[in-house]
C-alpha cells in the first residue's frame, strides 16, 4: 500500500494570547466538520506541521491527542495520524458546531432582549452600512 | 527518570559581582524552553554553566543527571550569543573541520540545513554579515545530535524571513530526536509560540516559570507577560 501525501493545512494565524493547541485542534475539527478532510485522509507528522506552524511538538501532539479523544482522529504506529474512517463522527462535530453557533446567537439575542427571529432579521437588514444606521447617522 | 537539566540554587559571580542569585528550575527532557529576560539579566552564564563552561560558587546543576563538565558535552550543543567561529576559514572548510571535531555530526542534517539557510559556502567567514554568521553557528549547532541544545540570543540581527525559517527549522531539527531545546532571548517577537514553557530571568533571579499555555489561558500573550515582568 502506499500512502498519498499528508495534507497541508494553510498557513494559519495563530492567537499568541489564546492557547495554542486548542487553537489547532479546533481548526482541524472544522476541517472535518466540513467535510473538507475526507476520512482516511493522512495529516502531517508531528514535526512536520510543528515545524510549518512554528509551534512546538508538544503543542502539535497535544492538539492530535484532544481528537482522537473525540474520536475524529487515528494514530496507527508507524504509519501517522489519519481522519477516522467512520464518517458519523465528522457529521457530529458538524452538528456540535453548528448547535454551539446556535447557542451563542440565542444568548447574544437574549442580551438584547430579542427574539431570534428579530436579530437574524436586523442583522440581515443592516448588512453592510450598518454602522451609520447605528451610530445615529454620525457625521 | 533524570531531568534534561536541573539547577537547584544556583549562584555565579563574576568579578566579585554577583550575576546569578539562587536560581532554582527543572526542565523535563523534551522540552522547549525559553528563558526570557533583558540584556544582562544572567541568562548567558546560565547557559555557559549549564554547558560546563563556568562553575557555579554555590548551587547545583544536573544535565541528564550527571555534574556538567567536558563529559556532558556530548550530550550539549551550545550556541554562543557571540560565535568564534575562525575567520580565518571559508564556511566550507569551517563545516569539514567540524565534522571531525564532532563525533556525533550528521551529515545530513548539515547538508540540509546549509541548503535551507542558504550558506555561501565559498564565502569566508570574515567576511559574513551578522545574520550569515548567526546561520553557519546555528548549523554547527543542530547537525549535531546532542540531545541538549542551548541556544543563546539565536534571532538577534535577523530579518523576518531568516527569523521565520530559523524558527521551523529548530522545530524540525529538534523535534523527531525529541531533543531538548533551551533558547535565550530578550526579543519575543514572533517566538513566543516555540516555547513549551518560559522562564522569566531578571537580575540574576528567577522571577517566574510558567507554561506558556498557562499564560495564554488566561488571554496574556508571552510578550504581553514579558513586559509584565519587567516593567518597572
Amino acid at each position: 500500500m502506499t500512502l498519498d501525501p499528508p495534507w497541508q493545512p494553510p498557513p494559519w494565524e495563530l492567537d499568541p494570547s489564546q492557547p495554542l493547541y486548542a487553537q489547532i485542534a479546533h481548526r482541524i475539527r472544522v476541517e472535518i466538520a466540513a467535510l473538507r478532510l475526507g476520512r482516511g485522509t493522512r495529516l502531517p507528522s508531528v514535526r512536520d506541521l510543528a515545524a510549518r506552524l512554528r509551534v512546538t511538538p508538544n503543542t502539535v501532539m497535544r492538539a492530535y491527542a484532544e481528537l482522537e479523544q473525540d474520536g475524529l482522529l487515528e494514530t496507527f504506529r508507524g504509519q501517522g495520524t489519519f481522519v477516522a474512517r467512520d464518517e458519523r463522527l465528522a457529521h457530529r462535530a458538524r452538528k456540535r458546531i453548528a448547535t454551539q453557533a446556535l447557542e451563542h446567537v440565542r444568548r447574544v439575542a437574549a442580551d438584547l432582549g430579542m427574539e431570534l427571529e428579530e436579530l437574524l432579521r436586523l442583522g440581515a437588514d443592516s448588512e453592510g452600512g450598518a454602522e451609520e444606521d447605528v451610530c445615529g447617522g454620525g457625521m | 527518570m533524570f531531568a534534561a537539566v536541573e539547577c537547584d540554587d544556583v549562584c555565579m559571580t563574576a568579578g566579585g559581582r554577583p550575576i546569578l542569585r539562587g536560581v532554582t528550575f527543572r526542565v523535563e527532557k523534551g522540552e522547549m524552553v525559553g528563558v526570557l529576560g533583558p540584556n544582562g539579566a544572567g541568562k548567558t552564564t546560565l547557559f555557559r554553566a549549564i554547558a560546563g563552561i563556568g562553575l557555579p560558587d554555590r548551587g547545583r546543576i544536573r544535565v541528564f543527571g550527571e555534574s556538567p563538565s567536558w563529559r556532558t558535552l556530548v550530550h550539549t550543543a551550545l550556541m554562543p550569543e557571540r560565535g568564534h567561529l575562525p575567520k580565518w576559514l571559508t564556511a566550507a572548510d569551517w563545516l569539514t573541520h567540524a565534522r571531525r571535531l564532532y563525533p556525533d555530526w550528521d551529515e545530513r542534517a548539515e547538508k540540509r540545513l546549509a541548503d535551507e539557510f542558504e550558506i555561501r559556502l565559498d564565502g569566508w567567514i570574515s567576511k559574513l554579515s551578522r545574520g550569515e554568521a548567526v546561520r553557519l553557528a546555528l548549523v554547527t549547532c543542530l547537525a549535531r545530535r546532542a540531545p541538549l541544545v542551548l541556544l543563546d540570543e539565536p534571532f538577534t540581527g535577523i530579518d523576518l524571513v531568516s527569523r521565520e525559517a530559523i524558527a521551523s527549522a529548530i522545530v524540525r531539527e529538534c523535534s523527531g530526536a525529541g531533543r531538548t531545546v533551551l533558547v535565550a532571548t530578550h526579543d519575543v517577537r514572533e517566538f513566543e509560540s516555540l516555547f513549551d514553557r518560559v522562564l522569566f530571568i531578571g537580575q540574576g533571579r528567577l522571577v517566574a516559570d510558567e507554561s506558556a499555555d498557562s499564560i495564554r489561558a488566561r488571554g496574556q500573550s508571552v510578550a504581553a507577560r514579558y513586559r509584565e515582568v519587567f516593567a518597572k
